[in-house]
């Protein structure tokens, strides 16, 4: 593309009516969408920009078209400032609580456990949140705070052993770096033994096979599968064992969800809540576009469906509104913890049409046809719809 | 077309003529593909509260984070109840007129805030080792 210089240079050259094209720019200002605009974000590649302090950026639906998300497409999500200083060389990891070793560990002494690596969907929990009604606080989510990658790391349980674990232990807290602001309470929260202990429970170094980025944990963070993701502690510094579960705000009231579903709107009381864990069975359609137009004739429709600790065993794909539906092809690619990409094929003749997707699992849950609302907004998996135009 | 451009047009060789075409469309091509910068942090609407939100809120928060919300004044007080716990300083006397502002400019009845993208930087995803 032409820079400004020489794009003097060029209109120097030229007559002087031609010269006259030289307001085009400023005629065209109120032409060009606002679409055009744009924050840089250095590392992340067209991302929505939720909040630049803290950065909170959402993948675009249509970047839903790889199984591994590249890292400058993988949604962001920070609930303080990120670290202001991070060193691999003064980076330690604390290791204490209901153990009998408590450890201090270097990042070249992590590095020199045995590495596992996981393919697992990262989701918000509040992913979704902007479409729940009645609307509720907290980040907008739209449909793109998930995002797949493979995490490589020693296993938490290799850690926890060489501390010496004590019986007493049932809870693991994790504490990051990020930087608290105000009275804030700190981001800690724990998860039960049992999860700290799966062999697929990482303290993860590295994504898509290069070291973790900053806006990702660098240089470790916890990485939880199949939950959400605020069980995956970014900028781990601290682990604890714990006897019960950790008592904080990012506990209790924060990332707990109603027992039974309420009245959208009703408050929930505390005690008819619980944490949050698992995600659930979702599906999102990634193109066509919601609200574009599309030629009549062979169309596709795809996407990706994921269920936390479950595994997608069918995606199904409406055309005329949910009256009927029809099985979609899953993609080959697929490991326990991440979602599998789907298509359907379709012909389309001339008209308007509401296309929807709904994926099952296999402990046989099916997107329902309105999220169960709750008053944070999380875990919103109600049938995605794009609304098109044949023609 | 305005008669006097017309006739000024009419007026020149077409070599100009084409000239200023090719500016026009080098021009147009040149802004169309070049993407206006856009704030990196946005500013409260205007209003009465607006310094004193900004004092308030933009401490910690970027003013998207509450551009975003569309809340009835109801959620707007436990909000600012809640940031007042953690930190926020809001003078007592202002507490109420800070929810008159918040749940004025941001309530369910407005539309949905759209929110900028990051650039794009060609070949900027990387690759993905596996």
């Amino acid at each position: 593309m032409a820079d400004i210089t020489s794009r003097r240079d060029f209109l120097k050259q030229v007559s002087g009516a031609a010269l006259a094209a030289g307001a085009a720019p400023s005629m065209l200002a109120w032409a060009l969408p606002l679409q055009g605009q744009a924050v840089d974000v250095p590392g992340e590649d067209g991302m929505i920009l939720r909040s630049f302090r803290f950065v909170d950026l959402e993948s675009p639906v249509e970047y839903f078209n790889t199984w591994l998300t590249p890292v400058p497409h993988f949604f962001v999500r920070n609930h303080m400032h990120e670290p202001s200083e991070l060193s691999a060389e003064d980076w330690r990891l604390t290791v204490g609580g209901e153990v009998e070793k408590s450890l201090t560990l270097t990042l070249a002494e992590l590095s020199k456990l045995e590495t596992h690596s996981v393919v697992n969907t990262l989701e918000c929990a509040g992913n979704g949140r902007s479409l729940h009604r009645p609307q509720v606080p907290g980040i907008q989510w739209g449909k793109g705070g998930v995002s797949t990658a493979r995490f490589s790391g020693p296993r938490l349980r290799d850690v926890l052993q060489r501390a010496a674990l004590k019986s007493a232990g049932k809870h693991v807290m994790f504490r990051g770096l990020d930087e608290v602001p105000g009275k804030v309470p700190p981001f800690i929260r724990s998860i039960p033994i049992e999860k700290a202990l799966d062999s697929d429970t990482l303290i993860a170094t590295h994504m898509n096979g290069a070291p973790l980025t900053k806006h990702h944990g660098f240089p470790a963070r916890a990485l939880v599968p199949g939950w959400v993701g605020a069980a995956s502690c970014k900028w781990l510094t601290e682990i604890k064992v714990l006897e019960t579960e950790f008592a904080g705000n990012f506990m209790n009231p924060g990332y707990r969800f109603p027992n039974q579903p309420g009245k959208p709107g009703e408050p929930v009381k505390p005690e008819d809540t619980h944490p949050l864990t698992s995600l659930n069975v979702k599906s999102v359609i990634s193109g066509p576009s919601d609200g574009g137009s599309v030629k009549a004739g062979a169309l596709h429709v795809h996407g990706a469906a994921w269920a936390g600790e479950a595994d997608i065993v069918k995606v199904e794909v409406s055309t005329d509104d949910g009256a009927t539906w029809n099985p979609a092809k899953l993609g080959h690619e697929q490991a326990h913890y991440a979602w599998r990409l789907w298509s359907f094929d379709w012909k389309g003749k001339a008209g308007d049409y509401s296309v929807q997707s709904r994926a099952t699992d296999s402990q046989g849950r099916t997107q329902p046809q309105t999220a169960v609302w709750n008053p944070s907004g999380y875990l919103y998996n109600a049938i995605d719809q794009v609304k098109i135009h044949v023609a | 077309m305005l008669p006097s451009i017309k006739k000024f047009l009419g007026r020149l060789p077409m070599r100009a003529l084409a000239v200023l075409a090719l500016a026009i469309m080098a021009s147009f091509w040149a802004h169309a593909q070049k993407p206006t910068p856009a704030k990196a942090t946005e500013d409260l609407p205007p209003g009465a509260m607006q310094a004193k939100a900004t004092t308030s809120c933009l401490e910690c928060h970027e003013a998207r984070i509450i551009l975003q919300q569309r809340l009835s004044k109801a959620a707007w007080t436990k909000e600012v109840d809640k940031m007042v716990k953690w930190g926020a300083v809001v003078d007592a006397n202002d507490r109420d007129a800070l929810i008159d502002y918040l749940s004025t400019n941001f309530n369910p009845d407005q539309l949905q805030y759209q929110a900028p993208r990051t650039s794009t930087e060609k070949g900027s995803a990387g690759k993905i080792s596996k």
